[in-house]
């Protein structure tokens, strides 16, 4: 007998199992806490991909750092402090919570396993980051990103949450042991501009010496010929008073690292003109690369630990009960209190090391053996725990319920939301629309933010009211599935909640 | 039993010589590795001779500084080192890669449909990701430890990780797909060579305006630097040969940290843009796999057919690529004003079609009953390939670098195919008399013991060896 993943029988059999930690979907608040994260956390995300989308640039940011005072900078420090890279924790941290309740569900549907639905959710959605990159034109797409590394991850779902706790922890630590090694890079390549800026003084010494010893008894050196010895034996051939061309290359390294953290005045001008000037197809050459980069270089050296980590802890937190009320009230609270503080902490200390070391970075990395981000791993996972513990304490003590109910619509179509923003920008700030690029002032930016929370939050509460799914979230659900799911709700029928909350 | 999988296509399965290979009639135990007498002996004979194969395309890159290899392209055509460099690359260059990824499409199907589930057990999904996920793992150690830049397992892993959702899709879809494949990474090739002629174009109008003894504007200045920068980087230079082989010829520490960049640099890009190179051969390796083209399902005539379409093409293609393409294009300026498409657009046709001629061959020899022992000494090989990989990157670093026997860019060029054949004795010696004592190669052992989180039974007791 040909056997089949999707014998309806094995698919009910799944239901029975102990062993997987089988967390049917019972209540609607056990996963809208979930939802309520990854609403805010979209929403919050705005907060910094505004910076990218509107051209307050790192130029900018850097032109901040170097004068650490006044509004401006208070204002771009407190949204750092609080929202970078946290909301992108959140968001993952979510994704890798619905993973296990996506596998380990019952599954009503049968026509697939839970696995099968899981790859391709996964896949669909590197789809979906596709077209949000290179038809929407935003550089800084995460889905991409989350569907990559919920493949990876999928191998993981099964486990126990004490191994995805270690899981977590190891990730973060390779984590900051990326930042640490990228830092010990530029520790090496300063070394080696100091021997070489060494060798040059000897070299000035020693033709003065030269000079005035030899002078008229013999020409010098071509500079020609010494250039061809050099590239013959160049280590041999330090004694000549030219650099050999890896003293020159070495020398440029550091140079050209030192030169592209200074601020430019006129980096931001040239940026706003590229943005705002030409068609569909000059823009779509302009950011090209970095939405290529963003892709392959930000997932392999950075990306894959920063989601990975978060996903695991994720995973961990779901199977614990963490989103679903294991905890007392107040020890939710205190869990809130504490991270918090421990994640601001470390973010003070992230950013007011940040401003030494773009102050003068050759005296920095001669002063301290760690860079400034080191502990920012640490920072977001602190920060984004500490937020969500706030949000269920909150949500337990029945506070701000319409909000959150809204802020709980707006996470269960956050893939058209998301979707959404990328769109409305590309068209509010480029030439391709409205040419807005470069225009807003830092303030305005995150008044324009708040403008697109009110309508996203309006338009899923509306939407909600009427549809099980948002129209990308019913995309998603087609194309993965390949059957046309009834989206309408009709006056009669029971919402379908459980499952409306977990695509 | 009837399957309700409506989204990628019929569910086709595939058929492997039903009363050697019981695959669907095992008992409901729970999934356990692909035993002795489950495996397809054509498949790991064409695994063997492929895996082993691919030693002769990666051979230059353990050995030799690639000016070596530009000197001699560039020298006179009937010194032994240009005509081995012809022989292999015009009639296996890519080749081996491309039998490789298929049978890599082929075993993915053969893993997922060979396991029997039990309720509330691992699925054969988690064992598969699992399984891919440590191949990632082992080819980032292939690279960073054993310090082969060249590594595909990092590859593998994670392009079969895309194909699962299609392990039971028709040959048709499956066929579909690699095209597609084949065809998003020519599309990216070709825009790239455009971009390539557009430089070129902007060149060769800021020299005729030089010619005229005009002013170059600023941008023509800037076309002219830029074309002639593509150029010197394109060839050999001194400085870049000598500091290579310096460092190649240096200590570990020394090896590990000139190739950190470039390993990095691979897996980043090569990865990102050179996936299709791979995903699509492992999809039309699915697809022959279902028709049942590699489990030796077919007859001789058609076998015989495939033969003559896949060498009669692909020997003429191949030939032309090499001597038009491959060596008309070391004069890159000349060679982008005559082409407008580069030889390039023929590369995927041609190895495919060199590919399914070499396994034609293979099969058909199996199919005559002709050297036995040699087949089943491949057959060996095949099953342990991944230990032999590996063990192809431990010996061929430990032989050719600093930190070993430090032959790196030191024997005459077409030696290094001496190098090739010792190892290839060796591992075909090695495999035949270690699978005579074990079930699985010593590197199979290790992924098998992982994947499934379980010690696996390594030796094959008395009775079976009897047997």
């Amino acid at each position: 007998m040909a056997y089949s993943l999707s014998d309806p029988e094995l698919t009910d059999g799944l239901k029975s199992q102990e062993d997987l930690k089988s967390t049917p979907v019972k209540t609607t608040l056990r996963i809208e806490s979930l939802d309520i994260l990854r609403g805010i956390a979209l929403l919050g995300a705005l907060l910094i991909s505004i910076w990218t989308f509107g051209g307050f640039s790192q130029n900018m940011q850097t032109k901040l750092l170097l004068h650490p005072s006044g509004g401006n900078y208070r204002l771009f420090a407190a949204v750092s402090l609080l929202f970078e890279g946290k909301m992108r924790a959140i968001i993952a941290l979510v994704f890798g919570a619905v993973m296990v309740i996506n596998f380990s569900k019952a599954n009503t549907i049968n026509a697939l396993s839970n696995a099968d639905v899981s790859i391709r959710r996964f896949m669909w959605l590197i789809a979906f980051g596709l077209l949000n990159a290179f038809l929407f034109l935003w550089t800084n797409d995460i889905l991409f990103h989350l569907g990559v590394t919920g493949i990876l991850l999928f191998a993981f779902v099964r486990m126990k949450a004490r191994g995805l706790l270690i899981a977590a922890l190891l990730t973060t630590l390779i984590y900051c042991g990326k930042n640490y090694w990228r830092y010990q890079d530029d520790n090496t390549t300063y070394k080696k501009y100091l021997s070489v800026v060494a060798i040059e003084k000897s070299f000035k010494k020693d033709s003065t010496d030269l000079l005035t010893k030899n002078k008229k008894k013999e020409p010098l050196v071509k500079p020609t010929a010494t250039r061809a010895s050099t590239l013959k034996k160049d280590s041999s051939a330090q004694k000549k008073d030219t650099l050999t061309r890896q003293q020159q290359e070495d020398k440029s390294a550091w140079e050209g690292l030192v030169k592209n953290m200074k601020y430019d005045s006129t980096a931001d001008a040239r940026q706003a003109k590229q943005m705002r000037e030409g068609a569909y197809g000059t823009l779509w050459n302009t950011i090209l690369p970095e939405a290529q980069w963003r892709e392959a270089g930000w997932t392999y050296r950075t990306g894959i630990w920063d989601l990975a980590s978060m996903m695991f802890l994720g995973m961990a937190l779901f199977k614990l009960d963490f989103f679903t009320g294991r905890f007392s009230n107040s020890r939710y609270l205190t869990i809130a209190l504490i991270t918090i503080t421990a994640g601001l902490l470390l973010g003070w200390y992230r950013l007011y090391f940040h401003n030494a070391m773009l102050l003068d970075y050759a005296k920095f990395i001669k002063r301290y053996p760690i860079p400034h981000n080191l502990f920012f791993p640490l920072e977001r996972v602190f920060l984004a725990c500490g937020y969500a513990a706030l949000i269920i304490f909150l949500l337990r003590i029945k506070l701000l319920k319409g909000l959150f109910s809204a802020l709980a619509d707006t996470g269960k179509m956050a893939l058209t939301n998301y979707l959404v923003q990328s769109i409305f920008f590309t068209l509010f700030f480029t030439g391709f629309g409205m040419t807005n690029f470069g225009k807003l002032e830092q303030h305005e930016l995150y008044l324009l933010v708040a403008e697109v929370w009110m309508v996203q939050v309006i338009f899923s509460t509306l939407w909600m009211r009427f549809y099980y799914y948002g129209p990308f979230e019913w995309l998603w659900r087609y194309l993965i599935y390949g059957k046309a799911f009834p989206n309408k709700k009709t006056v009669s029928a029971t919402p379908e909640p459980a499952i409306a909350a977990i695509i | 039993m009837e399957t309700n999988n409506t989204l990628v296509g019929e569910p086709v399965l595939p058929t492997i010589p039903g009363a050697e290979f019981p695959i669907y009639n095992h008992p409901p135990v729970s999934p356990h590795p692909v035993f002795k007498t489950d495996r397809v002996q054509t498949i790991d004979i064409i695994r063997g001779v492929a895996l082993l194969g691919i030693l002769m395309m990666n051979i230059p890159i353990f050995s030799s500084d690639y000016s070596r290899i530009d000197a001699i392209l560039r020298g006179p055509h009937n010194t032994t080192d240009f005509i081995t460099i012809q022989t292999v690359e015009a009639f296996f260059g890519g080749t081996m890669r491309a039998l490789f990824s298929m049978l890599f499409g082929a075993g993915m199907i053969l893993f997922t449909i060979s396991k029997k589930e039990t309720h509330g057990g691992v699925t054969v999904a988690e064992y598969y990701y699992r399984r891919l996920l440590l191949l990632v793992l082992f080819g980032v150690i292939n690279a960073y430890v054993f310090l082969w830049e060249g590594d595909i397992l990092y590859y593998y892993g994670l392009c079969g990780m895309l194909l699962y959702p299609f392990r039971k899709a028709g040959a048709k879809w499956l066929f579909v797909l690699g095209i597609l494949c084949i065809g998003i990474g020519h599309l990216k090739g070709m825009l790239q060579y455009n971009d390539l002629r557009e430089k070129r174009a902007a060149y060769v109008s800021a020299i005729a305006t030089e010619k005229n003894k005009k002013k170059l504007t600023d941008k023509e200045q800037e076309a002219k630097g830029t074309w002639l920068e593509i150029e010197k980087n394109q060839k050999p230079d001194t400085f870049r040969t000598n500091r290579n082989i310096r460092e190649m010829q240096g200590s570990y520490p020394t090896v590990f940290s000139h190739l950190l960049h470039r390993n990095s640099d691979s897996e980043t890009w090569g990865m990102y843009h050179g996936m299709w190179d791979m995903i699509s051969m492992m999809f039309i390796g699915m697809a022959l796999f279902v028709l049942g083209f590699f489990s030796n399902k077919l007859s001789g005539s058609t076998y015989r057919m495939t033969l003559l379409l896949g060498y009669g093409l692909g020997i003429p293609i191949g030939w032309i690529f090499f001597k038009e393409g491959y060596v008309g294009s070391l004069e890159l300026g000349r060679y982008v004003d005559a082409w407008r498409v580069p030889h390039w657009a023929l590369y995927d046709l041609r190895r495919f079609l060199l590919a399914v001629g070499h396994a034609s061959v293979i099969l058909l020899i199996y199919r005559s009953g002709a050297i036995k022992w040699l087949m089943k000494a491949l057959a060996n090989v095949g099953q342990m390939a991944f230990t032999n990989y590996l063990m192809q990157s431990i010996i061929c670093t430990i032989f050719f670098f600093g930190y070993g026997f430090n032959y790196y860019n030191k024997l005459p060029y077409h030696r290094i195919y001496f190098v090739v054949a010792a190892i290839w004795v060796f591992q075909i010696i090695f495999s035949v008399i270690w699978l005579h004592y074990f079930r699985f190669g010593p590197f199979e052992w290790v992924w098998r013991s992982l994947t499934y989180w379980k010690k696996q039974p390594m030796k094959i007791s008395k009775n079976e060896m009897t047997i």
